[in-house]
């Protein structure tokens, strides 16, 4: 038992006792060892089903938004995701901040589902591949505080500028080569709509592919109407992506999808200036404004 | 016709997204003056080009264009004072995904004409008419 997971028991439990919030929302252990799906927590005796671990992965910020139409205060747990997940709702309105208490866990970087099923509980189970290029291991806001975060910030700061490799492996290919790919990618891709669910920049009050209107979406399960899915998406959570990865690790079929909102966060650096979601709640975003000075190529 | 027929006979479908201000009245004034463009464009005119949603461009590849053109306003020219910097933004992001998940370039352009620049609607409209004419027929996310 890890000293996080006693203070989340015990924070937990405060809350709901003291009635500050009327759900704590974190991780208990799932299925299997290796998963540790999110809790909603409404009762004191049940803030022992809370942990922290190596496979809490799921973004909890995403659940506020279910709250939206709510009386009652949550408490949430963030990770550094969570908290740019968290401002990045604030920016789109979805939430109140007096409505959410925050607690803030640093986070060490997370372990692969995947590996560990293969390699065994007693196996040297790697980091999930998103928390190798994590810029930002601690939470950016809370309003409690649990463990020490000097260390991570300190590992932060030694990260190098982002690092692109596997997009720009694709960008080197031609043009039929690189459909030939995402062709081969999206022809697995089933429709479970996992990866909009569990994605925080996906908060739409009714999402554009559950519209029920004849014209917008179709709903046949081909090659065509698949990539529609994936590009719309990609545009859709363009300048929203704080790239937590949930996507690519809910999808059942192990299609890259982060491959393709690196690709816009890139490009949004590249064209309109460094920027990185969910840092700053007064930041500006980028497809929400415009510069008079930006890139002309449409002359 | 025989389907050899129809290859060789083949036209190329082009849309143009014409912004309902400058684009439009920038083709109205190349009819007016009688300035000959291929007639392989189907204009769809948009009260901006900042109407034209990601949606409307894929879903025109899906069912059988061959290649795309959002018009709009100069910037500072927008009827609704800024909608094209925003369509701006949008599409520099919108070309570049598209060209990452492989469809050509050439197929998907945007620029800008005004409502006097006739003259430039004829030029812009054959340009890519013969760009995609020798490029053949878009395959990519077709919905067939």
């Amino acid at each position: 038992m890890n000293e996080i997971t006693n203070k989340m028991r015990k924070i937990a439990g405060e809350i709901l006792q003291k009635g500050e919030a009327s759900v704590v929302i974190g991780w208990e252990k799932g299925t299997f060892w290796y998963l540790s799906p999110p809790a909603f927590i409404d009762k004191v005796e049940d803030v022992d089903r809370l942990v922290w671990d190596d496979f809490c992965h799921n973004n909890l910020s995403k659940y506020l938004v279910d709250f939206k139409y709510k009386e009652e205060k949550v408490a949430i747990f963030v990770k550094g995701c969570d908290s740019r997940a968290f401002n990045r709702l604030l920016q789109d309105k979805q939430i109140e901040r007096e409505k959410v208490i925050l607690i803030g866990i640093p986070c060490p970087g997370l372990k692969d589902q995947d590996q560990a099923k293969t390699l065994g509980k007693e196996g040297d189970i790697p980091k999930a591949e998103k928390c190798l290029e994590c810029k930002y291991p601690n939470p950016l806001v809370y309003d409690y505080y649990l463990g020490e975060k000097e260390e991570l910030d300190e590992v932060a700061a030694t990260k190098e500028a982002p690092n692109y490799s596997d997009v720009e492996a694709i960008e080197a290919m031609s043009p039929d080569e690189r459909y030939e790919f995402w062709t081969k990618q999206y022809d697995r891709c089933i429709r479970c709509y996992a990866c909009r669910n569990v994605c925080p920049a996906c908060n739409c009050r009714e999402c554009v592919f559950d519209q029920t209107c004849v014209g917008w979406i179709g709903k046949a399960n081909n090659s065509s109407e698949n990539q529609f899915f994936a590009l719309t998406r990609a545009m859709h959570v363009a300048g929203r992506c704080i790239e937590c990865g949930e996507c690519e690790r809910a999808c059942p079929m192990d299609i890259p999808i982060m491959l393709l909102n690196k690709k816009i966060i890139k490009d949004i650096n590249e064209l309109f200036g460094e920027y990185d979601a969910g840092i700053d709640v007064d930041s500006k975003l980028p497809l929400g404004h415009f510069d008079k000075s930006d890139p002309e190529e449409f002359m | 016709m025989s389907v050899k027929d129809m290859q060789e006979n083949w036209e190329p479908k082009i849309l143009v997204f014409a912004c309902n201000w400058c684009t439009y009245a920038g083709a109205d004034l190349a009819g007016l003056s009688r300035l000959q463009y291929p007639p392989n464009i189907r204009i769809l005119r948009v009260p901006c080009s900042g109407r034209v949603n990601p949606q409307f461009v894929l879903r025109a590849f899906q069912r059988g264009i061959d290649g795309v053109l959002v018009a709009g306003c100069h910037p500072g020219d927008c009827h609704y004072v800024t909608g094209n910097y925003f369509t701006r933004r949008r599409y520099l992001l919108m070309q570049r995904l598209l060209q990452y998940v492989g469809i050509d370039p050439e197929r998907f352009q945007a620029r800008w004409i005004s409502g006097s620049e006739g003259p430039k609607f004829q030029q812009v409209v054959t340009e890519i008419t013969e760009e995609i004419k020798a490029m053949g027929p878009n395959r990519k996310m077709r919905d067939v």
